[in-house]
C-alpha cells in the first residue's frame, strides 16, 4: 500500500505525519526544531515511519509545509501552513469555518470554505507578542514549565490586567506583579486572557464564523483554550492532533496529488523560474 | 529566455543617461552658482522653481536612490545616533543621515539648498522635515499650506488659496535667485509638462492588454523617475514619447514582464526599496503582474485627468499639488483603487504596508476590509518598510505572498 507524509518545520517544533493510501493516520513524530533544521525534518519522518512500521522509501510523497518547508531534503514540493492549516483542521472537524493557529512565533486567523479551502487569513507581524514565545517568557519568569502553566491558570479567580503587549517587556511587568505579592495563577490569567485578546482581534479580521477550531503548539495548553472560548464566547474544536494539524494537512495534500497522478490539486511553481527578465 | 518575456530595454538605458545628466548639474550647481530649491514628489510645483532658474532636489528621490543602492541603513543609523526615533519615517531618516555625512549620494555630491518649499501635500511629517533641513543649512523655508481634500472633491475657494500662495512663491524665488518673473517661461514649462503627462497617461493604459506589456507597480516606479524628477523639462518629453514606443511594441508582440500572466493585481503602497529585486521576485515566480498601483501615482493623479495647463498657469498648478494621490481622503482613495480594479480587469489587490510611513498606512486596514469582506476582492496585506532595511522579513512575507497565490490558484483550479 502507498503511503504519503507531510513535515511541518516551524519555529519551534517540527512535526511529521504519515497516511496510508486511505488517508488513515498510520505514525507521527515530533522534536524542537533547533538550529538543524534538515536534520530535524529527517527525525521526525524517520520517527513517523517507524511507529508505523513502514519503510521511508514506500512511503510515495512527502510535502515540506511550515517555514523550513523548503529545507525538507525529500520533500516533493511545498505547501505553506496556511493551506495545509485549512486542510488539516477540515479532516478533524469537517464544519470548521474559523481557524486560529498559535504557534511557536506566529499567530495565524484562517477563514476556510465548507470544502477546506482558504478564504482569507491574517498573520501577527513581526512581533511574536501573542504568540507562544509570550507563553515562553512568562513560564521563564515564573520557573514553570511549560505545560504547567495552562492548568496553573485555569486555577485563577481574578485575572489581573497585562498590559504590556510586548514579550520581552512582559517579563518585567510579571516580575513586578511578583514583587507585589500577586497570586501566580492570577498572573498566568492575565497572560493567557492578554494572547486570547490578541488572538481574538486578528481572527475578527478574518470574521469569526462556527465552528472555530484551535491548531498548532499552544492548542495543548488548556487555559489558552479556556481563555479564547471565553473572550469568543463560542465552543472551541481541540483534538489531541491539533499540534500536528499542519503536517497533517501536508500529508493530505501529498495524498491528493498521488491519487490525481499528474493533475497535482496546487500546482507548485518552481523558485525563480521566472527570473529571465534581466530588465533592471 | 522564454520567447514572451521583454529582452531589451531601451528606455531605461535612456533614463539612465538622463538622469546621470541630472545628477551632474546637481553635482556642478556650487561651481555653475545655479540657485537649489529643495522640493517633495507629492504635488510638488517645481515649475514655479524652475521658471527662476532653481534647479530641483528632491530629497525622497535621494532616499529611495539610497535604499536601491543599499547604503541607507548606514544613513538610517547615523540619524538615530542623533536621536531620531526608530518610529520616524524612513526618508527623513536616510537624508537626515545624508546631510550629516556631507550630502555625499550613491550618484554625486547633493548641494545645498537656496530655498526649500514645503507643500507637505497628504504628508506632515514634511513639515518636520524641512523645518529640520532649514535651520541645518540657514536657508529659507517656504510652506505652502495644502487644503486636504474634504467631502466630494476640491473647491474653488481651496483652489484661490493656493493660487494667493503661489503668488508669494513667485516673489520669494524672485528674490532670491535675482531672475525677474517672465510668464512665457513658466507657460513653455507647463507645456512641456503637459506634453509628458499625456504620454505617461496613455502608457500608464496600455496595462489593460493582455498580458499587460509591463510590470504597472515594479516597473513603473522606475518609468515614472522622469516625470517626477524631470518634470518641464525637454528630456522628461522625449522619454516618454521613446516610453510609449517601446510600450506599444511590446503589446503588439503580446511579451510582458512574466514568462506566463497569472495574476493580475493592483498594488497600494511603496515598495521595500533595499530589497526591491527580492520583494519583486516573491511575486513574480506566481505569474504576478501589477497592472496598476497608487504608488506610481505620488507623483501625479495624470491617469485621472489632472494635468499642468499652460492657459491657466497657476489654477493648474494649484490643482495639480492639491489633487496629490495622498492627499485625497480615504473613501476617494478607497474608490480610485476600486476603479483600478474594474478598468484594468485585476484579480486581487496587494497591500505594501509601510511601517514608518503613516500618510500611506493609515487607512489600509480599512480598505482591505472593503475589497474583502464588500466588494469580495481577494486582497494580501503584507508589511516591511520603504527605506529601513531592517523591517524586511523575507521568510514571513515569502510566507503570507506563497499562501496567498496558491490559496488563488486552488480556488481557480477547483472553479474550473
Amino acid at each position: 500500500m502507498t503511503h504519503v507524509a507531510g513535515v511541518d518545520v516551524g519555529s519551534t517544533a517540527t512535526k511529521a505525519v504519515l497516511l496510508d493510501g486511505n488517508g488513515k493516520i498510520v505514525g507521527t513524530g515530533i522534536c524542537p526544531t533547533g538550529a538543524n533544521v534538515v536534520r530535524a525534518a529527517e527525525r521526525v519522518f524517520s520517527e513517523a515511519c517507524k511507529t508505523a512500521g513502514v519503510e521511508e522509501y514506500d512511503v510515495a510523497y512527502v510535502i515540506g509545509t511550515g517555514y523550513g518547508r523548503y529545507k525538507v531534503p525529500f520533500g516533493h514540493a511545498q505547501v505553506t501552513e496556511i493551506s495545509c492549516h485549512a486542510k488539516g483542521a477540515n479532516a478533524l472537524f469537517p464544519a470548521t469555518r474559523t481557524i486560529v493557529d498559535i504557534g511557536g512565533q506566529d499567530t495565524k486567523a484562517i477563514k476556510v470554505s465548507p470544502n477546506g479551502d482558504v478564504l482569507d487569513f491574517c498573520m501577527n507581524d513581526k512581533c511574536a507578542a501573542g504568540t507562544g514565545r509570550f507563553l515562553e517568557a512568562a513560564a521563564t519568569v515564573l520557573d514553570l514549565g511549560l505545560d504547567a502553566i495552562g492548568d496553573v491558570s485555569l486555577r485563577s479567580t481574578a485575572p489581573l490586567k497585562i498590559t504590556n503587549v510586548c514579550t520581552v517587556f512582559v517579563e518585567s511587568e510579571i516580575v513586578s506583579h511578583l514583587a507585589k505579592g500577586e497570586k501566580v495563577e492570577d498572573i498566568l490569567g492575565g497572560v493567557h486572557n492578554a494572547i486570547a485578546g490578541r488572538s481574538v482581534a486578528l481572527l475578527r479580521r478574518v470574521g469569526i464564523e462556527d465552528e472555530v477550531t484551535f491548531t498548532g503548539g499552544v492548542s495543548r495548553n488548556a487555559g489558552m483554550v479556556h481563555a479564547l472560548a471565553a473572550r469568543l464566547n463560542t465552543r472551541i474544536n481541540v483534538n489531541p492532533m491539533s499540534q500536528f494539524v499542519g503536517a497533517l494537512g501536508a500529508a493530505m495534500f501529498s495524498l491528493e496529488r498521488v491519487r490525481h497522478g499528474t493533475a497535482p490539486p496546487i500546482a507548485e511553481p518552481k523558485e525563480n523560474a521566472a527570473n529571465a527578465h534581466g530588465g533592471h | 529566455m522564454s520567447e514572451n518575456l521583454v529582452s531589451q530595454d531601451a528606455a531605461k538605458d535612456l533614463q539612465k543617461e538622463m538622469l546621470g545628466r541630472y545628477y551632474g548639474a546637481l553635482s556642478a550647481a556650487k561651481e555653475t552658482k545655479t540657485p537649489v530649491a529643495y522640493l517633495f514628489i507629492p504635488g510638488n510645483v517645481v515649475e514655479i522653481t524652475s521658471a527662476y532658474g532653481f534647479l530641483p532636489v528632491y530629497p525622497e528621490i535621494n532616499a529611495l536612490q539610497c535604499g536601491i543602492k543599499k547604503v541607507a541603513g548606514d544613513l538610517i543609523l547615523a540619524a538615530e545616533d542623533k536621536g531620531y526615533s526608530s518610529d520616524v519615517c524612513g526618508y527623513v531618516k536616510n537624508d537626515i543621515g545624508l546631510m550629516l555625512k556631507d550630502r555625499q549620494h550613491p550618484m554625486g555630491q547633493i548641494p545645498k539648498p537656496d530655498l526649500l518649499v514645503c507643500n507637505y501635500s497628504g504628508c506632515n511629517t514634511f513639515i518636520k522635515w524641512f523645518e529640520a533641513l532649514a535651520e541645518f543649512y540657514g536657508a529659507e523655508l517656504f510652506l505652502l499650506d495644502i487644503p486636504y481634500v474634504r467631502g466630494d472633491g476640491v473647491s474653488p475657494e481651496d483652489v484661490d488659496y493656493v493660487v494667493a500662495q503661489l503668488r508669494e512663491l513667485s516673489a520669494v524665488c524672485e528674490r532670491i535667485s535675482g531672475v525677474p518673473s517672465d510668464p512665457g517661461r513658466l507657460r513653455d514649462l507647463l507645456a512641456r509638462s503637459r506634453a509628458a503627462e499625456d504620454l505617461w497617461a496613455k502608457i500608464l493604459e496600455l496595462a489593460r492588454s493582455r498580458p499587460s506589456p509591463f510590470d504597472s507597480y515594479f516597473e513603473a516606479v522606475f518609468y515614472m523617475a522622469p516625470i517626477n524628477i524631470l518634470r518641464g523639462t525637454e528630456d522628461c518629453v522625449t522619454y516618454y514619447q521613446a516610453l510609449l514606443e517601446e510600450m506599444e511594441r511590446r503589446v503588439e508582440e503580446r511579451v510582458g514582464p512574466v514568462p506566463e500572466e497569472k495574476f493580475r493585481v493592483i498594488f497600494e503602497g511603496p515598495p521595500p526599496w533595499p530589497h526591491f529585486r527580492a520583494f519583486w521576485e516573491l511575486f513574480k515566480k506566481w505569474g504576478v503582474t501589477a497592472v496598476a498601483s497608487t504608488y506610481s501615482k505620488v507623483g501625479g493623479l495624470y491617469d485621472q485627468g489632472i494635468r499642468h495647463d499652460p492657459a491657466r498657469p497657476l489654477r493648474s498648478i494649484a490643482e495639480y499639488t492639491i489633487n496629490c494621490y495622498t492627499n485625497w481622503n480615504w473613501p476617494m482613495r478607497s474608490d480610485l483603487v476600486k476603479r483600478y480594479v474594474d478598468h484594468y480587469g485585476a484579480d486581487a489587490l496587494v497591500i505594501h504596508s509601510v511601517k514608518s510611513c503613516r500618510s500611506f498606512s493609515v487607512g489600509q486596514a480599512d480598505l482591505r476590509e472593503r475589497f474583502i469582506h464588500e466588494l469580495g476582492v481577494p486582497t494580501l496585506m503584507v508589511e516591511s518598510d520603504l527605506a529601513d532595511p531592517r523591517y524586511f522579513q523575507e521568510a514571513q512575507l515569502r510566507n503570507r505572498i506563497d499562501a496567498f497565490f496558491e490559496s488563488l490558484e486552488h480556488q481557480r483550479l477547483v472553479n474550473a
